[in-house]
């Protein structure tokens, strides 16, 4: 018997990637922007949408995609806020949404008739830095009850991100929050970080965030990643 | 939290690369990990002990190569050969 080694070079997320690539190509053909909402759990991101979607809803055709580890909670929140379509993927206990799961989605929503789409990731500051899911840009969702430290802790989601809304601004008063640190340790991670601070329970800061979707929107496929 | 899942994709990586007949006769499948992988080094190590050790595998093993870095890919798979053959 004797032992033969077979070079293989290939990158575990080779796969993962090709079908990015194809997402990302189906979306741009049909001019459609989107993002990656991506964060811990309970920092906000359904509410962030909810919110969205009541403001913007009559104006940006808006489709979601969320990823929800076990239930359909999410997407029944979402659902009930907008006749646009929302597709939810239940990830049966995985940790992160992958972009095989984005193509399945988008088979069901009508691309012609969409400004804008969303992809609400599982909530999780680590695996789902690694999946590229075709978007063009992943939006990091940090909210004040979490601590300033979290994009030192961890550095590469906020480091594949181009924007992050630091959310639960209301609750500023109640809590030792420092937000110059918290910008500053973002900034350490990644300096390139464009900045949105809301409360998505008052609607306090939205405006700026509404107006960055409607011009993402309008400008098709005007951020690529 | 998502190495399994990474595991499992190398054994598809290995398959495509020897055919599903070959599996059992693994011996070794080598792959590089960058400490900013995103992924726990000896979690995936586990992973994939368990994995190559049973069916469709025989008694594969691991051999990872710590790097610095966000590489993750698989670099080569032994395979036993019957010189009979």
């Amino acid at each position: 018997m004797t032992v033969r080694r077979i070079d293989v070079r290939e990158k575990v997320m080779a796969k993962n990637d090709e079908l990015a690539v194809q997402v990302r190509d189906r979306l741009h053909a049909h001019g459609v922007p989107s993002l990656n909402l991506v964060s811990s759990p309970g920092s906000g991101k359904t509410s962030l949408l909810e919110r969205t979607l009541d403001a913007l809803g009559a104006r940006v055709r808006m489709a979601v995609v969320t990823g929800d580890v076990q239930t359909q909670n999410d997407a029944d929140r979402l659902a009930a806020r907008t006749d646009r379509l929302v597709q939810a993927v239940v990830t049966g206990g995985a940790c992160h949404m992958d972009a095989r799961q984005i193509i399945t989605a988008l088979d069901e929503i009508d691309l012609e008739y969409t400004d804008l789409l969303f992809v609400e990731n599982v909530g999780n500051l680590v695996c789902p830095a690694s999946w590229d899911l075709g978007e063009d840009a992943k939006v990091v969702i940090f909210s004040v009850t979490e601590g300033e430290d979290k994009p030192l802790k961890y550095p590469r989601m906020f480091e594949c991100s181009d924007y992050c809304v630091i959310n639960k601004t209301d609750l500023l008063p109640y809590l030792p929050f420092d937000m110059d640190r918290a910008i500053a340790y973002a900034r350490e991670v990644n300096s390139d970080l464009r900045f949105f601070f809301t409360s998505a329970l008052t609607g306090d800061g939205m405006e700026d965030w509404y107006q960055f979707l409607t011009a993402l929107a309008r400008a098709e496929g005007a951020i690529r990643a | 939290m998502h190495e399994l899942s990474i595991a499992l994709d190398v054994c598809r990586i290995a398959e495509e690369h020897v055919g599903a007949e070959a599996l059992a006769r693994v011996t070794a499948i080598g792959l590089d990990v960058g400490n900013r992988a995103g992924i726990e080094i000896d979690n995936l190590e586990f992973c994939l002990e368990a994995l190559l050790g049973s069916a469709p595998f025989g008694s594969g093993k691991p051999e990872i190569r710590r790097l610095e870095g966000n590489e993750l890919s698989v670099t080569y798979v032994e395979v036993e050969d019957d010189d009979g053959s």
